[in-house]
């Protein structure tokens, strides 16, 4: 199997994808001494190298953020020089789409937009990952992100044996589709307080643009 | 009304799709102010995720290019059309360069709303919108599914809504004036 993955994040190396992707291959390395290259859809030069990239490969992975519940530009870039090939092979072709929102329902309509572009890649398809509440994991302890990272090590591995996503990992990293009831009363409570704004107000005040946070620069 | 439409068009040179937004245009300007902006000849950068928009210099995008008159025009528009023919069964990367942007437009803070995170309005009103499509070869009923359900999204994460989607091989120019005035 050669493997290639594509990172999708606009943020390039200094992305969460990023960090998501070194923990994946952790595991993978364990299954598979082959180096798994990455490409940076973000490279200009990488991005128009799209399509013999994966020419060349198997298999092969693209992971990114999600924007505004689909692909970010860039990514959706990539798909086109992607779609303008033909392929002289079918490749195996998966992907993981992380979103600072934690709740899954925000990808779902993008995950069905992924399954049809493989159908029409004429690829297989290897499903994909969809895992929430991943803005701020740079900031975080490591005591808040040693379960996050232990499932992509294991995620990795799987995949390294079986060429698949393990279905139970998958399962468990879309929670939640959406908050429960007694979730969204707590949150609406504790929004009263302001402490649901922290992180934002914290980076606010640390800008020195706390007071400017209602402004509305593009009103005419 | 104000409308804004929004060309994703990519095509080098003559193109039928771009010919038909500009019929539509000529004829939405004889009663209503329209701005037209063909995204693909602008200089218009990817967002970059920076958030400099939310937590630096609230509101406002930083990146040095032609996008703040396109933020200026949507959010004191009454109705936007997005325009693009289908690429790889989904609307431009151009028409998706500009959407992306378009974040700056909302504020940080979240709310829940049906048990989904969402952020709050930073301005008053968002105008609904519209998509104008040209159907590829291989265009079928679930691609158009697809794209209406991740629009629809779009619509919820920016207070508004898809009025209606519509293609230039189906659909009278007449039609869409219609539908983008009435509905």
């Amino acid at each position: 199997m050669k493997l290639v993955i594509f990172n999708g994040s606009p943020r390039y190396k200094k992305s969460n994808s990023a960090i998501l992707t070194e923990h994946f291959l952790k595991g993978h390395s364990l299954f598979c001494s082959e180096p798994v290259p990455v490409y940076y859809i973000a490279n200009y030069k990488q991005r128009e190298a799209a399509a013999q990239i994966v020419e060349d490969a198997d298999t092969v992975l693209v992971i990114f953020p999600l924007y505004t519940d689909c692909m970010p530009g860039i990514v959706k870039e990539f798909f086109e020089i992607l779609a303008a090939h033909k392929y002289s092979s079918a490749k195996q072709l998966g992907f993981i789409v992380q979103s600072g929102f934690p709740e899954s329902i925000h990808s779902m309509g993008l995950e069905r937009y992924l399954e049809k572009l493989t159908h029409r890649l004429q690829f297989d398809y290897l499903g994909t990952v969809i895992k929430g509440g991943v803005e701020g994991i740079q900031i975080m302890p490591p005591a808040m992100t040693k379960k996050l990272y232990g499932q992509f090590e294991m995620l990795g591995a799987h995949f390294a044996q079986h060429t698949a996503f393990e279905p139970t990992l998958v399962t468990q990293l879309r929670k939640p589709y959406r908050f429960s009831k007694t979730y969204a009363w707590v949150f609406n409570l504790l929004s009263k307080t302001g402490i649901t704004n922290f992180y934002w107000n914290s980076n606010l005040k640390k800008n020195g643009a706390f007071e400017q946070r209602f402004d509305r620069p593009y009103r005419n | 009304m104000r409308i804004t439409i929004l060309n994703g068009d990519m095509a080098v040179g003559e193109s039928v799709f771009s010919d038909y937004i500009e019929q539509l245009a000529v004829q939405l300007k004889a009663n209503h102010s329209v701005e037209v902006f063909d995204i693909q000849k602008m200089d218009l950068h990817y967002c970059t995720g920076c958030w400099c928009c939310w937590w630096k210099t609230p509101g406002r995008c930083i990146k040095p290019d032609n996008a703040e008159q396109i933020f200026r025009s949507v959010i004191g528009s009454d109705f936007v059309i997005f325009a693009s023919p289908l690429m790889a069964a989904f609307t431009s990367s151009a028409l998706k360069k500009i959407t992306d942007r378009l974040i700056c437009l909302l504020h940080p803070y979240i709310k829940l709303k049906n048990g989904e995170s969402h952020h709050r309005k930073r301005y008053d009103h968002y105008p609904d919108f519209g998509l104008i499509l040209q159907r590829e070869p291989d265009t079928d009923d679930e691609d158009i599914s697809i794209l209406n359900d991740i629009y629809d999204r779009l619509g919820l994460n920016f207070h508004n809504k898809r009025k209606y989607t519509r293609f230039i091989e189906l659909d009278t120019i007449d039609k869409i004036i219609y539908e983008t005035c009435n509905i």
